[in-house]
């Protein structure tokens, strides 16, 4: 580049001292074809310019592609993944609330089944060293029938209860699955920032391809009430649809 | 116990005529879904349990060792469920191996998707204990059926 700005000088300098020369012997007609010459050759060099500013305009084009994928994430892919966050929250408050209702709901049950069990323990043992009349007997007799009942009445509620804390874990599953979406946006979101902040800290360089980052072909994870569009709403639509699939 | 209402806990004890000894795999890369999943199924008296997180650890699994059900997650780092369940069934020696998916998965086409590959029962997150249960019997009830 800097031999030809200095072939170029040359140029211009050699056609200038002999467009002098000519002027001052004055031959006109060569002095005329000498500044004709030197117009042209100004012309060529703008032509170089423009061709040269027609690329790098190019090359911002490209790089303008890059700035509008952080659009879209700006515009669309935050606000989508700030409402699926919401809804990890809404999640695990859910479980958290029906976890906390059964242990409540059990608590007690338990701790009335463990003081009557061990009060009849007492008395119990008290009747096998013959220590009890018969009166007492009866009375223990009936407080036994009672904690039976009490006991096959509690204990399935207490199983059901627990069965519920179980199911109620299934959210760290569907959370995770959200929240792992949301990381690879956020990853995606800073490698383009990082690629912006190279284009403008340096000369505009040729782009980086720049993918999607690939999440899995045909995976769409959780399903997010008001996001998510073309899911089945629940166990029974999936049982319809495979049913009119002949299942 | 008590029998019948919806609401009640799930009783797997008074099964009929089911061998509660066959051999299930269970795969998904969430572990605490492994142990939700392994536990209801312990509560239907079903002990006989292996775990896999994804379907690269799971085939290997399922070649050497004789399994009677495979329950999969689909989306898996790895190999996938549906990938999964479309090796089960290129296998000749596995290809007659009863699958059930339970996933959050639940576009049409996915479902329609994982019907096409030859699953045999789809289940989608969150589900019920009731749900696993029933959809467990369909299978079985067809396998004996054959």
């Amino acid at each position: 580049m800097a031999n030809d700005t200095s072939v170029l000088h040359q140029d211009y300098v050699v056609r200038a001292r002999e467009m002098l020369l000519q002027m001052e012997q004055g031959n006109e007609e060569e002095s005329a074809r000498l500044l004709d010459e030197l117009v042209r050759l100004r012309e060529d060099s703008l032509f170089r310019e423009l061709g040269k500013l027609t690329r790098d305009f190019h090359d911002a084009l490209n790089n303008f592609r890059l700035d509008s994928r952080i659009a879209d994430i700006a515009e669309h892919e935050i606000p989508d993944a700030r409402d699926r966050l919401s809804y990890v929250i809404t999640m695990t408050e859910q479980a958290a609330n029906r976890t906390l209702s059964a242990i409540e709901d059990s608590l007690p049950a338990c701790e009335a089944l463990e003081a009557q069990g061990e009060a009849l323990k007492t008395r119990w043992a008290r009747f096998t060293r013959r220590e009890m009349d018969a009166q007492d007997f009866r009375v223990l007799a009936h407080d036994m029938e009672t904690f039976l009942d009490a006991a096959s009445r509690d204990l399935p509620r207490l199983h059901e209860n627990l069965q519920d804390v179980l199911m109620a874990q299934g959210f760290q599953d569907l959370t995770g699955q959200i929240i792992r979406r949301v990381i690879s946006l956020v990853e995606e979101l800073e490698r383009n920032l990082v690629e912006l902040v190279r284009i403008s800290g340096q000369k505009l360089l040729p782009p980086e391809k720049e993918a999607k980052p690939d999440v899995g072909v045909g995976v769409h994870g959780p399903a997010v009430p008001g996001l998510d569009t073309g899911t089945v709403s629940g166990q029974d639509e999936v049982d319809d649809l495979l049913s009119s699939l002949g299942f | 116990m008590r029998s019948g209402p919806a609401t009640g806990p799930v009783e797997f004890h008074r099964e009929a005529g089911l061998d509660k000894n066959i051999k299930i795999l269970i795969v998904d890369d969430f572990s605490t879904m492994r142990r939700i999943i392994k536990n209801l199924l312990r509560d239907l008296g079903y002990n006989n349990t292996s775990e896999a997180d994804d379907g690269l650890t799971a085939l290997p699994m399922l070649q050497s060792s004789s399994f009677d059900l495979l329950i999969t997650d689909w989306n898996m780092p790895g190999m996938q469920g549906i990938d999964l369940l479309r090796a089960v069934r290129a296998d000749p020696k596995l290809s007659a191996l009863p699958v059930m998916m339970v996933t959050a998965e639940q576009k049409r086409e996915q479902i329609i998707e994982a019907a096409k590959a030859g699953v045999n029962g789809y289940i989608v997150k969150p589900f019920t204990a009731q749900t696993l249960k029933e959809k467990l019997e369909k299978i079985f009830e067809r396998v004996e059926a054959k």
